[in-house]
């Protein structure tokens, strides 16, 4: 079989395993706070000159957000406020749910579980149940549960991880509520990695202090999605597919009380109410930031963001955007892909053109996201060109998967990171043999709508949770964070909204707000063809593109 | 790496198509026009959207894979199952006893298993399918779930099937039957939820939330990593 | 120590495992050793009758080339019904060429079944490789006084060309049973169906059978029963407590494995029947512990 790699970055293979037996003596050094610092200023994307913007409206106005965020968040509403007549109620339920991922899934079970029945539980969602990100993440999910852990110290790792720039009381909240989000699990029959006697497998992640990434092999968000979907299914909670939502409903006091979908296929409207609202959409990925690669679900295009903002919800942290610093490189069909941090947990070590070790392998995410571009950029960028160049042109650093299984044994990259060997295999890359090319890749937004411990966000009725909001992880979210974050603010918004729903009252269902969401932007002369949700991103063929006319 | 460039022929649900070279499945079918709404989910390898079956040129046989993770072959002839037909039978785990074994009594069709291995062949995960279906047969819940683990629930197996076995959903059962009931508890995650729920840590986050940055930092300088 | 390449089958491998881990130790006790194939599936159950029907012998068929992959000639089954599917589709595969060619086209991702592979029951292996008298030497317990009825059942002898022995005067059972010291009691209802087949769509069948095989063992004045299949064993040993009057002549059943177990030494577990072997035994000086 004809080699998958050519001869150049053969070559370069060739220096990554002379400098192998040396690597594997020595225990790599961990940057300051110091040095992490320098390269975040220098290297990482978020501090690129050009990349963001004061937003001109909304509740957040004056605050700095990407290009690609500001466009949505100044934009029109997709759908006119006047062609929608709110009389007409399809669906009407105690507690709405916006998005079908973890979240959403997890607060919909929460909700039950606070005593909404079934039937008055409506979970809707812009693909299929299921469809997210969750079902995306790797490599495990954190909790203090070992003996030499607490969740204090959890608490400390995440506020260093994050910059010191999280909500505490968030923070606190998370790292409290994983022990039992890991047994709540265990009861619903999660598959984690356990001994024969039960005590779970834990590794370290990237910023971690203590080895408390709990894992199912290297489809954990898999396993928990899988999991928790076939819940609500055997609970009879509903889910309404292929119906995005393009605008919250407020009543004539303020308060959200239900939604506008929109049917992807037949292109009619569906009108919930409801008597509280869960957002649970997920983050930005599928925006391509700065350009970048990414390797979330089709569906992630911030538009639980956009409909919080009209709505009247604040945001936060959103000058920072997560860049995972192993995204595929190569071969070009799996670009911006993830290889989990897993990898690294496991012994890898990321590896420069010369086969050099440049940096810890698990420094916080944006830090070694920072020392990969600065080892990738050539010395007229500032950095030091070191990077491994592909034929079309993309320039990475190699991960020496080989030592997962030098450390481990053989057979295990195979056996506990079946996803990414299975990724690797169509192209004939067996990565428990040969390194693989890695280079950031958009991966998470660390920040989001505001909410409260409870995920109670500034708009009355209105809840969130999940990747849509922000606070909990500051500036950084470490590996491991997301899916305990999703677990534990869709199970508390879950239950803040079937609170709610026993004592609220919704008055008259309006989309004014909507409409003078838009003569704010009108004020402001933000051009009117600029509309949003965006609902799905843009991958069509230019050709096809600039042809295209609506006749029929 | 320059040839992939170079123009192929697809057969996007019958119709030619001229595309790059080098793409994927769903790649291609985008270059070629379509915004898909059906049949793309992650795009990573793991949602089990994209469940797609496909002819090649001059083969008689049919195969199945994602679209997300195939790459598109000149001459290939294409479909995207936009949905799987297939019902999830009614159960409820919490009223399962530990050692039950319902898989026969829910899923009847697994009787009429004739090991053709045709779910194996369309598993895009390369999973043995007929073998935890096997498994299942013989009661075998721990195999069926460790078979089973790496399945995305892309349905193909079910839609290739000749006995109409809806495999991932036995698959479903099995894990989560294994996972709850004969998987061994974690013994320190229970002793850490009943100190959790306790409030033994509160006194130490209050603390902890009460700190300055200056103070935060300056700890979490001096904290000590575990090797 | 000699080994066979072992088939167990679904029944054996979920609900009668103790006929298994009984026979593994009374072959381990003559010297020999069971292989289990490593990935195998079910093989039927039921034979097809259909010659036309090319899609129910995959199955075997499948099992068969694996067989044959791992360099073995001959394949140990204990249950009758899986002796008999996979023998007879061997049979019936081999019979003709292009029913072969047929099978292993459609099983292209197996290597070629060519034919040769022979299934053999373990009462074949006994009778016929090991042999009674060596049995008989390494009896430790005699079962001197056990008054045992076989049964035999449908496929373990049917159809002729395939079955172990006879079909109406079967003696594989009876020879073992003497070998082993015990005294046989054969029954009239020992080659007859126990209406297994019918114990999903009409288990008033089943139960009137199962019924009519303990009385008829009774009558003879039989302790306790011998099957060679899970469903056999299982279809008298559950169902004839459903049968009309029953209590009065409960016949408790064991497979054969666990009585060549129990003579050999091999300490056998004979806990998990509805109707308790136990008393019986140790009437007959064969007190058998029970297990953790």
């Amino acid at each position: 079989m004809a080699d998958a790699y050519p001869r150049s970055m053969r070559e370069s293979i060739g220096r990554v395993e002379a400098t192998r037996p040396e690597r594997m003596e020595v225990e790599p050094q961990r940057l300051s706070l110091e040095e992490r610092r320098e390269v975040l200023d220098s290297f990482h994307p978020d501090y690129k000159e050009g990349g963001k913007r004061k937003l001109l409206v909304g509740p957040s106005r004056g605050e700095f957000v990407p290009h690609e965020m500001a466009d949505l968040l100044e934009a029109y509403p997709l759908i006119d406020p006047d062609q929608v007549d709110l009389g007409q109620v399809d669906h009407e339920v105690d507690v709405l749910i916006i998005g079908g991922g973890g979240a959403g899934t997890v607060a919909a079970l929460s909700a039950h579980e606070a005593g909404i029945p079934a039937d008055r539980i409506l979970i809707t969602t812009k693909l299929r149940h299921g469809d997210s990100n969750s079902m995306m993440a790797q490599g495990g999910i954190q909790a203090a549960d070992k003996e030499h852990d607490s969740p204090p110290i959890h608490y400390l790792d995440v506020l260093g991880g994050g910059h010191f720039g999280n909500d505490p009381q968030l923070v606190r909240a998370l790292v409290n509520d994983a022990p039992e989000v890991i047994r709540w699990h265990e009861k619903l029959g999660v598959m984690y990695d356990k001994d024969t006697d039960g005590r779970m497998l834990t590794i370290h992640g990237g910023g971690t202090s203590r080895k408390r990434m709990h894992s199912a092999k290297d489809y954990t968000g898999l396993e928990i999605m899988r999991v928790v979907r076939d819940e609500a299914l055997s609970r009879g909670i509903r889910c309404l597919e292929f119906c995005p939502t393009v605008e919250l409903i407020r009543d004539d006091q303020g308060q959200v009380c239900g939604a506008v979908l929109w049917n992807l296929e037949t292109e009619e409207y569906t009108v919930v109410r409801a008597k509280a609202t869960v957002l649970a959409t997920g983050g930005w990925g599928r925006l391509h930031i700065q350009g970048f690669p990414t390797s979330n679900h089709y569906g992630a295009t911030a538009d639980g963001l956009v409909l919080a903002y009209r709505a009247g919800a604040g945001l936060r942290d959103l000058d920072s955007v997560q860049y995972h610093p192993t995204g595929a490189a190569f071969p070009e069909q799996i670009v911006g892909l993830l290889i989990t941090e897993k990898v690294r947990g496991m012994g890898a070590q990321p590896l420069n053109v010369d086969g050099a070790l440049f940096v810890h392998p698990l420094e916080p995410r944006d830090v070694e996201s920072g020392a990969f571009i600065r080892e990738c950029s050539s010395p007229e960028q500032g950095g030091r060109g070191n990077g491994v160049v592909t034929p079309t042109g993309m320039v990475g650093i190699w991960l020496d998967t080989p030592m997962v299984d030098i450390i481990h044994g053989p057979g295990t990259f195979k056996r506990e990171l079946s996803a990414i060997w299975r990724m690797y295999a169509r192209f004939d890359i067996d990565p428990a043999t040969d390194p693989v090319l890695t280079y950031p890749t958009l991966h998470y937004q660390n920040g989001g709508v505001v909410i409260d411990a409870t995920g109670a966000t500034a708009v009355p009725g209105l809840f969130a949770g999940g990747e849509v909001s922000g606070g909990i992880h500051g500036k950084n979210r470490l590996m491991g964070n997301s899916l305990l974050d999703f677990n534990v603010f869709g199970r508390r918004a879950g239950i803040a909204a079937a609170e709610w729903a026993r004592q609220a009252k919704p008055g008259r269902p309006t989309l004014e707000h909507a409409a003078n969401y838009a003569q704010e932007l009108q004020g402001a002369g933000v051009d009117r063809e600029r509309k949003a949700p965006s609902v799905l991103p843009e991958y069509r063929g230019e050709r096809t593109l600039a042809r295209m006319v609506d006749l029929i | 790496m320059s040839a992939e460039q170079d123009m192929i022929r697809i057969y996007i649900m019958g119709k030619a198509y001229e595309v790059p070279g080098g793409l994927t499945i769903m790649k291609a079918m985008e270059y070629a026009g379509y915004r898909l709404v059906r049949g793309v989910g992650c795009r990573g390898g793991f949602c089990g959207a994209c469940a797609t079956v496909f002819r090649r040129a001059g083969d008689y046989k049919l195969y199945a894979d994602l679209a997300c993770q195939a790459t598109a072959e000149d001459e290939m002839y294409i479909a995207q199952i936009p949905s799987v037909p297939a019902e999830r039978a009614s159960w409820v785990l919490t009223e399962l006893a530990p050692e039950d074994n319902p898989i026969l009594a829910l899923y009847p069709e697994v009787a009429r298993c004739v090991a053709c291995n045709t779910c194996t062949r369309a598993c895009p995960q390369e999973l043995e399918v007929m073998d935890y279906i096997q498994a299942a047969l013989r009661g075998d819940i721990p195999q069926v779930a460790e078979l089973s683990f790496d399945c995305v629930q892309c349905g193909l197996c079910a839609m290739r099937c000749p006995a109409e076995i809806v495999h991932y959903h036995v698959g479903q059962l099995a894990r989560r039957i294994y996972g709850a009931y004969r998987a061994p508890e974690a013994g320190h995650l229970a002793a850490r939820v009943q100190e959790t729920a306790r409030g033994d840590f509160d006194q130490e986050l209050d603390k902890l939330e009460q700190m300055s940055k200056d103070e935060l930092v300056e700890l979490y300088r001096k904290r000590d990593v575990e090797s | 120590m000699n080994s066979i390449l072992y088939y167990p089958g679904c029944g054996v491998a979920d609900q009668a495992r103790s006929m298994e881990t009984a026979a593994r130790g009374a072959l381990g006790a003559l010297g020999w050793e069971m292989e289990e194939m490593e990935r195998w599936n079910c093989c039927g159950t039921v034979y097809s009758l259909a010659t036309d029907d090319l899609m129910r012998h995959v199955g075997p068929a499948r099992i068969l080339a694996r067989v044959q992959d791992a360099g073995h000639e001959h394949l140990l089954t204990l249950c009758s019904m899986c002796y008999s599917t996979l023998k007879r589709s061997e049979r019936f595969l081999t019979e003709e060429r292009d029913r072969l060619d047929r099978v292993n086209a459609f099983l292209d991702d197996e290597p070629d079944y060519t034919g040769g592979v022979r299934v053999v029951h373990l009462l074949e292996l006994v009778r016929d490789e090991i042999g009674y008298e060596a049995v008989e030497e390494a009896v430790q317990r005699p079962l001197s006084g056990l008054k045992v009825s076989p049964y035999y059942g449908c496929t373990l002898t049917r159809p002729r060309a395939v079955g172990v022995d006879d079909p109406e005067r079967p003696r594989v059972l009876e020879d073992l049973l003497l070998a082993l010291g015990a005294e046989p009691v054969s029954s009239p209802q020992g080659v007859e169906c126990c209406g297994a087949y019918l114990t999903a769509s009409a288990p008033e069948v089943a139960r009137r059978r199962a019924g009519a095989i303990a009385r008829a063992a009774a009558r003879g004045g039989a302790d306790l029963m011998v099957t060679s299949c899970p469903l056999c064993q299982y279809n008298l040993d559950t169902r004839q407590g459903e049968a009309p009057g029953a209590s009065a002549h409960a016949v408790p059943s064991l497979y054969f494995t666990q009585l060549l177990a129990l003579a050999l030494g091999a300490d056998p577990a004979v806990d998990e029947q509805v109707i308790d072997p136990r008393p019986v035994l140790a009437a007959r000086g064969l007190a058998v512990e029970v297990k953790a």
